[in-house]
């Protein structure tokens, strides 16, 4: 059954020439994927075209998949990479690593913000000021259901260290919605 | 255990990552550790906290984007393979002449006869008369499509292939050309003969016997090919119609399982 086939397996068989099924890739993993670029950039246009560019990658980066380690860890190497190339076309004049350190800017419509409860709104808010690798690092683990061994894989670093980025992220978090709030976290 | 320790563990307790023994230790600390209790406190609390922000559905272009860059990546990877020249393919339509049985040779012949009478009508430069013209126009026209059809029930299957080759080029193909290609669909034994008959109707489907043909033919084949061939035309010319044959094909227990993962996907992007 088609169903009951593991991610791998049908990207093996996507590299192996039956393109058809990464409809079935995307059908699994287009939704939390663009929330993940939605939470980045703050922009559903945006994000869209973002997680078109990925599929498009895959496709024609679909020879180099080895089947080592999960698709999804994959798949967000190939996110990052295309966000990262997002960012360098949308600010060539701004080195790269002043730009990680940009908050980015979320503006809500009134029907929006009354749409959305207040805490979300604040969160919202808040996620957005945060510098943005330590944005990244929590959004993958605390929504993209990562596993900080698999986070440490796709950012090739040690498992330690993503447990730091993500222990400091909450924390900074916290001061800026506490500030935001003007009362108490709890 | 010191601070330290307890609190490089904080990461895994917020994913629920910690072995019982790990959660002991860590309760232990806390119930004696104010200044870790109160970090942990509020680390969970924003952890939880980030949960407010809800999951948000992209808008339906995603998928069609999606699909249609999928599709352009397909026909990329099929037109690798080599083409057969335009000449080359004129030449197989006029084989018969030398080859054939000597009916088509008479009806080349006449055929060539209406060709030379239009060019001779427009060389000489006579003027009015075009229903005259058009009569003719008509004559070829129908010239082509009773060849066709004889080809179509001739015994050989690459005499039928040309048959189905020059209902292509048929500019409005009659109800009995129509009807001959869906009974070459339906019944003709060879599978590259019924494949070439797809695609053949695939530019008559704005006819309604074409429509009807289309949507009933797919529960009688039986070869995959053919029934992915079936799904494509279906899928492109957005055939509503056909949505309950591909439900009914889906139910269907032989089915070949990428035949199935097929029609599913087709399904999908016919309800777009």
């Amino acid at each position: 059954m088609v169903s009951a086939m593991t991610d791998i397996q049908m990207m093996e068989d996507v590299r192996d020439g039956k393109v058809e099924r990464l409809a079935v890739l995307f059908e699994r993993h287009h939704v939390p994927l663009f929330n993940f670029f939605l939470r980045l950039t703050g922009s559903s246009n945006i994000s869209e075209d973002l997680v078109q560019d990925v599929f498009y990658r895959i496709l024609n980066y679909r020879h180099t998949y080895k089947g080592q380690s999960k698709f999804t860890t994959w798949m967000y190497q190939i996110a990052r990479n295309t966000h990262i190339d997002y960012l360098r076309k949308k600010k060539e004049e701004l080195p790269l690593d002043k730009q990680w350190n940009e908050a980015l800017c979320t503006e809500l419509s009134p029907d929006e913000k009354l749409e959305q409860g207040q805490d979300a709104i604040l969160m919202r808010e808040a996620l957005a000021k945060l510098p943005l690798k330590k944005r990244e690092v929590l959004i993958l683990s605390r929504y993209q259901n990562l596993k900080y061994k698999e986070i440490a894989e796709l950012l090739g670093c040690q498992i330690g260290t993503v447990k730091a980025h993500v222990h400091r992220a909450i924390k900074d978090l916290g001061k800026i919605y506490f500030e935001l709030s003007g009362g108490t976290v709890s | 255990m010191t601070c330290q320790d307890i609190k490089e563990k904080f990461p895994d307790y917020l994913i629920g990552d910690l072995s019982q023994e790990e959660k002991a230790q860590m309760q232990n600390h806390i119930a004696a550790c104010p200044s870790c209790r109160k970090e942990l406190e509020s680390l969970s609390a924003i952890w939880t906290k980030l949960g407010v922000l809800p999951e948000v559905q992209p808008e339906t272009t995603l998928r069609t984007r999606f699909y249609t860059m999928l599709e352009d990546y397909k026909n990329d990877l099929g037109e690798e393979k080599p083409k057969t020249h335009l000449l080359e393919q004129i030449k197989t339509w006029f084989r018969p002449v030398w080859t054939g049985h000597p009916a088509f040779q008479l009806s080349f012949s006449l055929l060539f006869l209406f060709v030379g009478l239009i060019a001779g009508y427009f060389i000489t430069g006579s003027r009015g008369q075009p229903a005259e013209i058009s009569d003719l126009r008509q004559e070829v026209q129908s010239m082509r499509q009773t060849l066709a059809v004889s080809l179509l029930d001739q015994p050989s299957a690459s005499e039928r292939l040309r048959g189905v080759n020059l209902s292509v080029n048929t500019e409005k193909p009659d109800s009995g050309l129509i009807e001959a290609l869906l009974n070459t669909l339906n019944t003709d034994s060879n599978i590259n003969v019924r494949l070439a008959a797809v695609d053949a109707l695939y530019l008559f489907y704005d006819f309604p016997l074409v429509k009807e043909g289309i949507a009933q033919t797919l529960s009688t084949q039986s070869s995959p090919l053919v029934q992915v061939a079936l799904i494509d035309l279906i899928v492109n010319v957005r055939e509503r119609r056909a949505i309950e044959s591909l439900k009914n094909l889906i139910q269907t227990k032989t089915l070949h399982p990428d035949v199935k993962l097929y029609a599913e996907l087709g399904l999908q992007k016919i309800g777009m």
